[in-house]
């Protein structure tokens, strides 16, 4: 098992992915808390807020960002990493396919399609996972609807402070440019929603 | 009594990817079957590659397996250009 992990490190390491993925991660989280937060503010705000129809379209959206997170990933990953690939083998006139080139390249597009699909879906169904204890009447709507969208601001303020470590700027900061766009979000939602209401 | 010539050191010519990085190719190397020493020096640097001069010693280097080992790693060998070969005695 460890030497299975130390591999895999070994390969992702080669394919110089570490950056990708910080990327990768944060976009998606990002994406699936704010996907998270207009399904709960918008069924909020229009008065048609129920538990069941929120965990549903809550774990449908989960789901096809999940999947679109892994298709696209994949997809591009390999676009790119192929072509990287092929420049290198005409830089060294051979052929890489039977080399750790080869495997961490594989490793690589797996790891990327694994992580955009995982970040947005996990993030959105923590979001929503306050009215999994109202659909089992533990809280109240309401209450669920408040959990909720402080789940969104908390996952995005917890963002921001990652993201500020890895620009080493203050993550205070940095966690607090994150808060600022989730509240705007959320103020943009409810302005909308009233309006058409 | 026969005397098997065996191979003690050899420098070969490679030419790498940027990754796996020197450091790290050498180690791999050095894990290879008959290698007990592995010297590495940096000859030239582009884009996409490294040319690098490696010098593997070991009491029974075998030019096949450190071949394979290093073109598992990505890297290509361009030349042989040293070798060191002793006799061993054996009795048969």
């Amino acid at each position: 098992m460890r030497e299975h992990i130390e591999r895999i490190r070994f390969y992702l390491k080669i394919a110089g992915v570490t950056a990708i993925y910080r990327r990768y991660f944060v976009m998606n989280a990002f994406d699936g808390a704010l996907t998270a937060l207009g399904v709960v503010l918008g069924a909020w705000a229009s008065g048609a807020i129920q538990p069941r129809v929120i965990v549903g379209a809550g774990v449908g959206v989960s789901l096809a960002m999940g999947m679109s997170g892994f298709s696209g990933a994949y997809l591009a990953e390999r676009a790119e990493r192929l072509r990287r690939l092929r420049e290198l083998e005409r830089s060294l006139l051979r052929s890489l396919e039977r080399s750790v080139h080869s495997r961490a390249l594989r490793t690589a597009i797996l790891w990327a399609a694994a992580v955009d699909a995982l970040s947005p879906a996990l993030s959105s169904l923590t979001s929503i996972s306050p009215f999994v204890a109202a659909q089992y009447g533990l809280i109240s709507v309401n209450e669920a609807a408040a959990a909720s969208v402080i789940t969104v601001f908390a996952i995005l303020f917890i963002l921001g402070l990652f993201t500020g470590k890895v620009s080493r700027e203050h993550m205070f900061i940095s966690g607090l440019r994150m808060l600022i766009v989730g509240v705007s979000t959320a103020a943009l939602i409810l302005l909308w929603t009233g309006y058409m209401g | 009594m026969d005397q098997d010539p065996v191979v003690k050191k050899v420098v070969l010519d490679v030419l790498k990817p940027h990754q796996p990085q020197i450091p790290e190719l050498a180690s791999r190397i050095a894990a290879c079957q008959g290698v007990e020493r592995v010297g590495i020096s940096l000859a030239e640097i582009d884009q996409n590659t490294e040319s690098i001069k490696i010098s593997i010693e070991g009491s029974d280097v075998k030019i096949d397996v450190v071949r394979k080992c290093i073109e598992d790693l990505g890297a290509t060998i361009h030349s042989i250009d040293e070798v060191e070969v002793v006799k061993k005695t054996s009795q048969k």
